[in-house]
């Protein structure tokens, strides 16, 4: 019956529409913590205030082995500032000792490389620099830098190293001053004894993030632990602006399912008025019209809306799974960032509780609330009126 | 005589009439403030970044782009500054000189961006501005006084009144230092800047580069009208004759936001089409079963002979009305909310927060909509022929009944 | 520039007005006492030309080195500094030469021409900056300055001058106070204060002997007033100064020898 069809179109189209917006925020924030800050990070006390070599994290091994028994993998990284020249040009560098394998699975720095390509498994004495950084060395993948820093026993560590590859837009810190090297090259390097700044936590998502934040601190109760929201206030505050945007947005298309549910119950209600009619006139009470009515609309919108919800389901999960590419709307090689990140151009909805079940249930709930007004008309007409209307 | 026909056949039955037109009118009050919406925030996005940074369109030394450096420097004369602004079209003209340098306190040093502004056009749109939290911010008389972030007056150990030297390389790469105090000290919630931007008056920043007069790293041009931009552009280039400087657009100055908006109007479109998509299917439902509805009022009066070509005339002509009435109530309401959207916006503080510090622009938790006339008349065109169209199809399946069928 | 006309005016005085001369006289031989006590503490290790090896001893909370230094200077902006020990570091070797500074690194055999923002850094990790080490500015331009006694109590084996800066005279310090001997005007000890009349950091000067054909005091160190547990101490070994030096030292090539 066409009531049925339009019910369900409207319910799946919500469904899509709203998976859809979960996705684009989701997405948002995705796209600047998967890249290598994760969603949650642990630092010694004070830490981020001067990053010196020397306030680093209480028993790594240790914590890193509560996480793992919690399902958690940690990133652990070493920092220290340092000179990266080539040829004559040279600048201040953040230099990162870091575990490739570790970094490549928990995060997508490795596949945002422009140019070259990410650190090797082994220690190499390669580095992986970030966009500006390469430009203001004029540094080309498989140049030759020297790096000149200060050694935590106070020397002076220097070594060549070559550009293994070279950052897209990543953040302008890194961008500006970021060096990746492999976490043994580093510790020769800066004679660092195996020091650990930060253990980065990234679960994609798949871990609600206070859930998160409890584990890790649960995991390091001498550190700092700090969620993506306190690390990056800037993006925390972009990502409630949007929400707000996408929460107005929900409820145009909200009034607008609604309007087409309602507008169809109405519709089809009153075709049956002529129905209502001669039921009066063979004796039915109002109220018996009524609770029948009731009861046929309840379980005609129930269906609508669970046949609605599926086809939502289905239609959320091609969208999850292929997604739209929005780079269709961009010229050709243009990169676009957010937060400074280069962007991923998919658009994906997200599938959840949320966006399946609160359309249909309130769809539902109106369609129900529609066709009573109709009915309650009918229960209150004269049969002959009711039965010859037109 | 079809035309009164149809006028009373469509007053014969209120309600039916009545949710058809509603349906139309709705759904093109929500196409509307959608759009409105979505294009006034963008909208809204673009002014404020453009006033915090170069303007509309920026005039600056044809190499700055690739190799961003104090040297390359231009020099705007006086009297074509003063006949931009003039221009109608044209809100106000701003300087800046754009270096880096290091920042040196009795506590230490560090690196630092350098930024001189004239302060009457930064006042009202700088973050720096906006995020102060102590002491004042600059004025044009001031000399060698500067805004540090909270970040950097923390770490150098400097208050409001303290001094500081800036130590940065002049246009001719010479070492030079000056000593400045702080006037004020600010914390827009971003590390970035609360670390590593220095403000200061244009008139020390000139000095301290050893700039000339009236020179300027940028000169960015705020227009009232964006959409005058190309226009404005054009006049410009025809006033310069200096052929080291470029006038270039905002789009050209800010690509990444340029791109992130259109891939975000993109994903908008998209939205904008799922919910036409959804208002239309709606207006198709309703004037489909308003047809079904009426099967035996369609057959009687074929059976007492009027032709099929009339009937379907006088649903047409029944269509055409639904159309004009729902779309000129849509358009109605929806040109209310829009303009009510525009003068007072759409209070988002229960959600989003009192305001949003996005990288130090303090958005108001306020989004405004757009008027504009594209929009009203796109929409409601849009709508109108859609109803036109869509009315056809049951149009034909109203003729299309076996009287002897639906009469029994 | 003042102090010059100042002289010129006292001098007129003096010759005038004879017997208002004991009141002017000392007034000016104050000042220009001080200027020349502040003259003394800027040129001890400066001439035309020096050269010399010196023993650097640094303390820090994490580690604690002593680097022994080779080097040459000429005039205000050539300097060449070459590590001769410990062994990890032989051979490594700084030079500036106007606002440029180059470092060369044995280990890995380059030179590398370091960003002018290192001028602020500390030089291999000791509590003196680049600056610090190549200074050119002048106290007696940069500050104006009197002869006082405070602090130094009534031994009247030292002299003080207690020096404020200029009102536009770009130097971080809110006082300097420089202590030196009577006798000789050889520095003891400079306070560095910094606006708040908070004291930063004090340099101390002891070891007087002979240095080249001056006499000099051969150990410097400097303690910084919020961590008193660190310090860098700088001894001089051996020092000549103003002998003539080929123009071939302030060199790239010599730089990697």
């Amino acid at each position: 019956m066409i009531t049925v069809a339009a019910i369900s179109l409207n319910v799946a189209i919500l469904i899509a529409a709203y998976g859809l917006m979960d996705g684009m925020m989701k997405h948002l924030v995705a796209n600047v913590t998967n890249l290598v800050a994760g969603e949650v990070q642990i630092h010694a006390p004070k830490y981020l205030v001067d990053r010196s070599m020397y306030k680093t994290i209480q028993d790594p091994m240790e914590i890193l082995a509560r996480l793992k028994r919690r399902g958690i993998e940690g990133a652990a990284r070493s920092y220290g500032y340092g000179l990266v020249a080539c040829g004559n040009k040279s600048a201040g560098a953040l230099f990162w000792g870091v575990d490739p394998a570790r970094e490549k699975e928990a995060f997508d720095l490795a596949d945002h490389v422009a140019s070259g390509q990410y650190l090797e498994t082994a220690p190499q004495k390669e580095i992986v620099i970030g966009r500006k950084l390469a430009r203001s060395l004029h540094a080309k993948v498989g140049s030759e830098v020297v790096i000149v820093v200060q050694a935590a026993d106070g020397s002076l560590g220097n070594d060549l190293y070559t550009v293994r590859g070279i950052l897209k837009a990543a953040g302008d810190q890194i961008d500006r001053n970021g060096a990746f090297m492999h976490r043994q090259d580093f510790q020769e390097l800066f004679v660092s004894g195996g020091r650990i700044h930060e253990i980065a936590l990234n679960t994609r998502g798949t871990v609600p993030l206070p859930a998160l934040k409890g584990i890790a601190a649960a995991a390091s109760p001498h550190a700092d632990v700090k969620s993506w929201r306190q690390l990056m206030p800037a993006l925390s505050d972009m990502v409630n602006f949007f929400d707000a945007g996408m929460w107005l947005f929900g409820m145009i298309f909200f009034l607008a399912a609604a309007l087409g549910v309602m507008n169809t119950m109405l519709m089809s209600t009153f075709e049956r008025i002529r129905e209502f009619g001669i039921l009066k006139a063979i004796g039915t009470s109002p109220w018996r019209i009524l609770g029948d009515v009731a009861a046929e609309s309840y379980l005609l919108s129930l269906l609508s809306t669970i046949i609605g919800g599926i086809i939502g389901v289905g239609l959320s999960l091609y969208l999850r799974d292929k997604g739209l590419d929005t780079s269709l709307f961009i010229p050709k090689d243009a990169a676009v960032s957010v937060s400074g990140i280069a962007f991923d151009p998919v658009w994906r909805a997200t599938i959840s509780l949320k966006t399946i079940f609160s359309p249909i249930i309130m769809m539902w709930f109106i369609s129900v609330i529609a066709s009573l007004y109709p009915a309650a008309i009918a229960a209150r007409l004269e049969p002959v009126k009711a039965m010859t209307r037109v | 005589m079809t035309i009164r026909l149809a006028w009373r056949s469509l007053w014969r039955n209120k309600r039916r009439t009545v949710i058809t037109v509603c349906s139309i009118a709705f759904g093109l009050t929500f196409a509307i403030f959608f759009i409105a919406l979505a294009d006034g925030a963008y909208e809204q996005m673009i002014e404020q970044m453009v006033r915090i940074q170069s303007g509309h369109v920026t005039l600056e030394h044809v190499d700055y782009r690739e190799a961003p450096s104090v040297d390359l420097s231009i020099t705007i004369p006086r009297q074509l500054r003063s006949e931009v602004e003039r221009w109608p079209a044209v809100e106000e003209t701003k300087l800046v000189v754009l270096g880096q340098g290091i920042v040196k306190s009795g506590a230490g040093n560090m690196a630092a961006a350098l930024m001189g502004v004239e302060p009457s056009s930064e006042q009202a749109t700088s973050p720096v501005a906006r995020n102060l939290i102590k002491g004042n911010y600059l004025e044009p008389a001031d000399g060698p006084q500067v805004m540090v972030g909270s970040e950097m007056a923390e770490r150098l150990n400097l208050g409001v009144g303290k001094k500081l030297v800036i130590a940065s390389n002049d246009v001719n790469g010479t070492l030079v230092e000056e000593l400045c105090r702080v006037k004020g000290i600010f914390r827009t919630g971003s590390e970035e800047m609360d670390a590593y931007v220095v403000q200061m008056p244009i008139s020390f920043a000139r000095r301290l580069f050893r700039l000339p007069r009236g020179g300027a790293t940028q000169m960015g041009v705020i227009l009232r009208d964006p959409g005058s931009q190309k226009r404005i552009i054009q006049r410009i280039r025809g006033l310069l004759h200096d052929r080291s400087i470029s006038v270039l657009r905002w789009q050209e100055v800010m690509p990444d936001v340029a791109t992130y908006i259109k891939m975000d109007k993109g994903s908008n479109l998209i939205f904008q089409g799922i919910l036409i998509f959804l208002i239309l299917f709606t207006i198709f439902n309703t004037l489909s079963m308003s047809v079904l509805e009426r099967q035996r009022e369609f057959a009687m009066l074929m059976a007492v002979g009027t032709t099929p070509g009339r009937l379907r005339l006088q649903v047409l002509v029944e269509t055409i009305f639904l159309g004009l009435i729902g779309c000129f109530f849509g358009l109605l309401l929806g040109g209310i909310t829009v303009l009510y959207g525009h003068l007072y916006g759409i209070n988002l503080s229960g959600i989003m927060g009192e305001s949003v510090n996005i990288s130090g622009f303090a958005l108001s938790s306020r989004m405004y909509t757009k008027v504009s006339l594209d929009i009203f008349l796109g929409s409601t065109i849009t709508v109108f022929a859609a109803t036109l169209l869509l009315g056809l199809v049951p149009v034909r399946r109203a003729t299309r009944i076996s009287i002897v069928d639906t009469l029994r | 520039m003042n102090n010059l006309s100042g002289m010129k005016r006292s001098s007129l005085f003096l010759l005038l007005f004879s017997f208002l001369a004991p009141l002017f006289c000392a007034h000016a031989a104050e000042s220009l006492n001080a200027k020349k006590i502040l003259d003394k503490v800027d040129d001890l290790f400066r001439g035309n030309s020096s050269k010399g090896v010196m023993t650097m001893k640094i303390v820090t909370v994490h580690w604690t080195r002593t680097l022994k230094v080779e080097w040459w200077s000429e005039g205000k902006d050539k300097s060449l500094m070459r590590i001769l020990s410990p062994k990890k570091e032989k051979g490594t070797a700084t030079l500036r030469v106007g606002n440029d500074i180059w470092n060369y690194l044995p280990k890995v055999n380059r030179i590398i021409k370091l960003p002018s923002s290192m001028m602020s850094a500390s030089w291999m990790g000791s509590h003196f900056t680049n600056d610090d080490l190549v200074k050119e500015s002048r106290m007696a331009d940069d500050y104006t300055f009197e002869l006082t006694s405070e602090g130094a109590g009534k031994n009247p084996k030292v002299l003080e001058v207690t020096c404020y800066p200029k009102p536009d005279a770009a130097v971080v310090w809110g006082k300097i106070l420089v202590v030196v001997r009577a006798v000789d005007y050889l520095p003891v000890k400079i306070l560095y204060y910094d606006e708040d009349r908070k004291l930063v950091r004090i340099m101390h000067f002891s070891h007087i002997g002979p240095l080249g054909n001056r006499v000099l005091p051969k150990v410097m160190r400097i303690v910084p007033e919020d961590k008193p547990n660190e310090m860098t101490e700088i001894t001089y070994e051996a020092m000549t100064f103003d002998l003539p030096l080929p123009a071939r030292t302030f060199s790239l090539r010599s730089l990697r020898q």
